[in-house]
């Protein structure tokens, strides 16, 4: 619970606005500040693997960096297929997929490709906000789907059967989760499914984080069940599992008729994706995979030593099963998330995000990431713990 | 399992009124060998990553730079957001500063600007009417006809969307010459006549500049990081 904090700074109370520009607001802070250990972007500190580098620059020198067709090079779609039909179950061919600017535009697409003003999107809470906008031009409106840490922010189906309405078109399901780190499990998946073909709900599924899951979880793709192939939007983009976010390059994979609708929105408001960032997926695909799994130990590691430092700080936390964020309960501080995300800022130079920026009745928890070597994140704890007992109650 | 052809649920209605992806630009000419050894540069130092969500500060200065070098025009380096093509800059500039169901007066041609507006719900008109509230002005309409109509996107508090993504040369005048109306006027430029497969593009300035930013982040973050820094590039030797 929040309480009424005396010791805190009117400065602070200045930034508790809840809202979704506040996590920009802080980036654009930090940026201006020195020495501060950025423990909030979901931006990949590893490099991206040098195969793929190689591959963009032999494209380069080539001259292979003409604009491709709109929903992006064959060869990828093509390569993408195999990969979603080969890991994922899903049955696709190339023309069921197209290569997105990104993950974040792949949602924006699928969004603007289904839902008319008025429909009802069920999203689970806590969510990835930067998806409000999305939802919002299409004329969308976002019905909210609880889920709680004592069942580690799983979704249940239950609950997203109560939420559904004459207006409800789509489900918006991200697994694992930004910001919670919990993950869909297949059990849970299966009874989704069947409310979703029970009410004939599309489901818009946000993959991202599929390849960094914390063992023994696994990732399950919804779109491979049964009568889930026509009614699944798969997301899904190569800048988590490949340090890749800085190339914006992503993909979908649809019905054929939803692909064809993205495809021609696309054309209209983005164009098709940079080659070279094509190229550079390609040889994602196609190349050693060794990079998934050091990556993965890597952030096993690290998040041993965040949720030890967490700990210290007295801090509550669901498992993290997947994703790079660790979603923790900052309550017995007893200062507001936004307040203590400044705090920690001005005071530690440690950049985390409030969990406002993620709902607004998250002023309880904080979203970390996982993006520093180990020392940094020793070091950011460090850092914090006199904050925090400077203001705790 | 059979590959899905159709979803279950009819698209949205906004797919009718758009028009199959036309068929991809064709080649460029080859890029200058420094301007492939600076994107290759960009990747050995592990410029991999989210850029700023505007751009690079360095492409960013070079535009405000060329706008005041070039007509005169003041943009700070922080209004100024590259974006994925000059379409993303027309579709983000488009719909954030136009309403469903207004009217755009296009004097030039709107054949670049129909589907946006159509996604927004907004119509394209071609002669001026009262309830315009934005211009879009290319270079190639009739100086005269466009002095004429930015007297009355003065008088009248239209935003003025001035792109010249497609220009041939580079025109004599800009609408944000005009101080009373520089604050309603973003400028759309981008390198696809020259680097169209890197998909690199810019809008600059305006009171809404900050609203704008915004708008491109939400849809893809940011642009294309090593086609940042080859764009670059391209643009301080050309004006060299």
């Amino acid at each position: 619970m929040t309480l009424a904090n005396p010791k805190i700074p009117e400065s602070a109370r200045a930034v508790a606005a809840d809202g979704t520009q506040l996590r920009y607001a802080l980036m654009e802070m930090a940026r201006d500040m020195p020495a501060v250990i950025t423990l909030g972007r979901g931006d990949p500190d590893l490099p991206t693997p040098p195969h793929i580098i190689d591959a963009a620059n032999r494209a380069m020198r080539a001259g292979l960096t003409a604009p491709t067709p709109v929903p992006g090079m064959p060869a990828l779609r093509a390569a993408i297929a195999e990969r979603l039909r080969a890991e994922n179950g899903l049955p696709v061919a190339a023309d069921n997929v197209m290569v997105t600017t990104g993950g974040q535009e792949g949602l924006f697409l699928a969004v603007q490709a289904i839902i008319n003003p008025g429909d009802e999107v069920l999203v689970p809470d806590p969510r990835y906000s930067s998806y409000d906008d999305a939802i919002k031009r299409a004329g969308g409106k976002m019905v909210m789907v609880p889920t709680a840490r004592d069942d580690a922010f799983n979704l249940d189906a239950a609950a997203v059967e109560a939420a559904i309405s004459p207006a409800s078109k789509a489900l918006l399901i991200v697994t694992p989760s930004n910001p919670t780190a919990g993950i869909v499990t297949e059990e849970r998946l299966r009874a989704i499914a069947d409310v979703c073909i029970r009410h004939n709900l599309i489901v818009i599924v946000d993959e991202i984080y599929s390849k960094i899951v914390f063992p023994p979880w696994r990732h399950f793709s919804i779109g491979a069940l049964p009568s889930m192939a026509e009614r699944t939007i798969t997301l899904d983009a190569f800048s988590k599992a490949y340090a890749m976010t800085g190339w914006r390059c992503g993909y979908a994979a649809a019905p054929a008729d939803v692909i064809g609708a993205m495809a021609r929105i696309k054309a209209v408001t983005t164009g098709a994706v940079a080659t070279v960032s094509q190229w550079a997926g390609l040889a994602a695909l196609e190349g050693p995979q060794d990079c998934i799994s050091e990556y993965l130990d890597i952030y096993i590691e690290r998040r041993a030593v965040l949720l030890a430092g967490l700990k210290r700080m007295g801090f509550a936390y669901g498992e993290p099963r997947g994703g790079l964020f660790v979603w923790a309960d900052s309550s017995s501080t007893g200062i507001h998330a936004a307040e203590l995300s400044y705090l920690l800022l001005k005071e530690a130079g440690v950049l985390i995000f409030p969990g406002t920026a993620f709902g607004e009745k998250w002023r309880d928890y904080v979203r970390i990431t996982m993006l520093e070597p180990i020392e940094t994140l020793r070091a950011a704890i460090e850092r914090m713990l006199p904050v925090l007992e400077r203001y705790r109650l | 399992m059979q590959n899905p052809s159709t979803l279950s649920r009819p698209l949205a209605e906004r797919i009718a009124s758009l028009p199959p992806p036309p068929p991809p630009a064709g080649e460029n000419p080859p890029l200058p060998a420094r301007v492939i050894e600076a994107a290759a540069a960009a990747l050995a130092r592990g410029e991999t990553h989210y850029t700023d969500r505007p751009g690079i500060p360095e492409f960013r200065g070079w535009v405000a730079e060329h706008l005041r070098q070039r007509w005169g025009v003041t943009v700070d380096p922080s209004e100024v957001t590259v974006t994925c093509g000059s379409t993303e800059a027309r579709y983000v500039t488009l719909t954030l500063l136009a309403e469903p169901g207004s009217a755009v007066l296009c004097p030039g041609d709107a054949a670049r600007i129909r589907g946006a507006l159509s996604l927004l719900g907004a119509e394209v008109v071609y002669s001026v009417r009262d309830d315009v509230r934005l211009l879009y002005l290319t270079p190639d309409v009739y100086r005269e006809t466009s002095i004429e109509l930015l007297q009355r996107a003065e008088a009248d508090n239209w935003w003025v969307v001035y792109d010249l993504s497609f220009a041939a040369t580079s025109p004599p005048f800009h609408p944000a010459q005009n101080k009373k109306l520089a604050s309603r006027v973003v400028t759309i430029d981008s390198l696809s006549g020259r680097m169209a497969g890197w998909r690199l593009g810019w809008m600059a300035g305006s009171a809404a500049a900050l609203r704008l930013r915004a708008g491109k982040q939400a849809i893809t973050i940011c642009t294309t990081a090593v086609s940042q820094w080859a764009g670059l590039e391209l643009l301080r030797t050309e004006s060299a």
